[in-house]
């Protein structure tokens, strides 16, 4: 049961791996196109950005950035199925994700069965896939078998069973939505803690990357308050490091104060792996100390109405993030947290042990 | 001992490398000939040649997912780690060869 558990997280995360670049390069077009409109004042009735003012050009990056969005669920759910099944699951994994990319009206909102729909259905593609190419044929059938039979085969059922839970499927979306956005402070802060916990943990591995995607395909839904959360948590523990080892610097030998240095670049580029080279040699110390420090950024950010539109985090987003101002208070706060908490754990502990930062 | 590896990670810009280079300085470190592929956001690097994989006595695929190629290992010895195993304890990877 677990390694079948295993297995298909590896399934999840080989289509995560491909879907990455789709997201971040339609969210960022998206993001700039929008923000341009709005920074030249072509705004509605409503005070809202409105692109059809906007020049030609402007019109044209929100368009191409939109149509990368829409291959989202198409391309997650082709390469959970390809990551599964291999080539022959690639077609029954692109339609049924591209059924599950239709836009839907539920309730009076427009809405699709998204990122959800796409892990559902990509698992199912891979599934009926690998039924098909077990099934034994006779050795004249066996060319036509990848090239006609399995294309059918697979892309028919699957393509129903999408079709089916099309609309369920939307509807749990647009009410994951309204809870989301009906979140009170009590339980906006739980959820800001929770993600903050998530992205610093294993900085940058699979735990981490929950949290991310979980952001990422919030923005897609038109959501980007998680995004912002975790943007703000992604960069703290590298920044609060390399912060570290300039507040203190006799805490630190001389080659923990250089990749100080290479931490706080990678912070800000929003690498939350620049905190690897810490961690690795001291984790007890180091790992909650940047637990807390991302918590903090999370929750301030989160409180602050952060919201980012690129499916990345740290400085580096900067241009596309709403609330600019309380998402640099965000990332200070957490990544001075970071700092003062490792710093004065380090001198409360150093005295009982020596060997600092040898016990790779 | 000549050994082959593969790392992959989700994203494919970081764990990846670092995998990559803990498994190249333990083997150096134990006294292994190593080629480790990286199969990154930038796809396959460093890419593992058929007589390379026929002359190795094992691969080890320190992977998170779904890889390219597989059918490459179909007739070698695998060792199947997660990318975080190959970063923080590579060495017990080497005391399973």
């Amino acid at each position: 049961m677990k390694a079948l558990l295993q297995q298909h997280k590896q399934y999840l995360l080989t289509g995560v791996s491909y879907v990455i670049p789709f997201i971040a390069c339609g969210g960022i077009l998206i993001a700039l196109a929008l923000a341009y409109t709005f920074q030249c004042h072509y705004v509605d009735a409503n005070g809202g950005p409105d692109p059809t003012q906007a020049p030609v050009f402007v019109q044209d990056m929100l368009k191409i950035g939109g149509k990368a969005f829409e291959l989202f669920p198409a391309v997650l759910a082709g390469f959970i199925a390809y990551g599964m099944a291999g080539k022959p699951g690639l077609v029954p994994g692109f339609v049924g994700g591209f059924i599950a990319a239709m836009p839907q009206t539920i309730n009076g909102k427009t809405a699709s069965a998204g990122f959800l729909g796409a892990i559902i259905i990509g698992l199912i593609a891979g599934h009926v896939t690998n039924l098909l190419k077990k099934m034994p044929v006779p050795k004249i059938f066996k060319p036509v078998m990848p090239i006609i039979i399995i294309p059918i085969l697979s892309a028919l059922p699957v393509g129903l069973i999408m079709l089916t839970l099309n609309t369920p499927i939307a509807t749990i979306m647009v009410d994951m939505g309204h809870v989301l956005e009906s979140l009170q402070n009590g339980s906006q802060i739980v959820l800001a803690l929770v993600l903050g916990a998530m992205i610093a943990f294993d900085m940058g591995g699979p735990i981490n990357k929950a949290a991310f995607f979980f952001g990422a395909a919030m923005i897609e839904q038109k959501n980007y308050a998680i995004m912002g959360a975790c943007a703000a948590a992604i960069c703290t523990p590298p920044l609060g490091l390399g912060l570290a080892t300039v507040l203190s610097r006799k805490r630190w030998t001389e080659e923990q104060r250089e990749s100080g240095l290479a931490a706080l670049g990678m912070g800000l580029i929003g690498i939350t792996e620049g905190a690897i080279p810490f961690a690795a040699g001291d984790p007890f110390r180091v790992i909650p100390c940047i637990m807390f420090g991302s918590m903090v950024a999370s929750t301030i950010a989160m409180l602050g109405h952060v919201g980012d539109h690129a499916p990345h985090g740290g400085p580096i987003v900067l241009p596309v993030v709403d609330g600019r101002i309380m998402y640099i208070i965000a990332i200070v706060a957490g990544a001075f947290t970071t700092a003062v908490a490792i710093n004065s754990v380090k001198k409360f502990t150093e005295k009982s042990s020596s060997v600092e930062g040898v016990k790779a | 001992m000549k050994i082959v590896a593969v790392t992959a990670c989700p994203t494919g810009i970081a764990h990846t490398y670092m995998a990559a280079e803990q498994l190249e300085k333990t083997a150096r470190k134990l006294g292994h000939t190593i080629k480790v592929e990286t199969q990154g956001a930038m796809g396959i690097e460093n890419k593992l040649t058929e007589n390379e994989i026929k002359g190795a006595a094992v691969v080890i695929l320190a992977v998170d997912i779904a890889i390219e190629e597989p059918e490459r290992f179909d007739h070698i010895r695998k060792i199947k780690v997660p990318v975080q195993a190959a970063m923080k304890n590579p060495e017990a990877i080497f005391a399973q060869i």
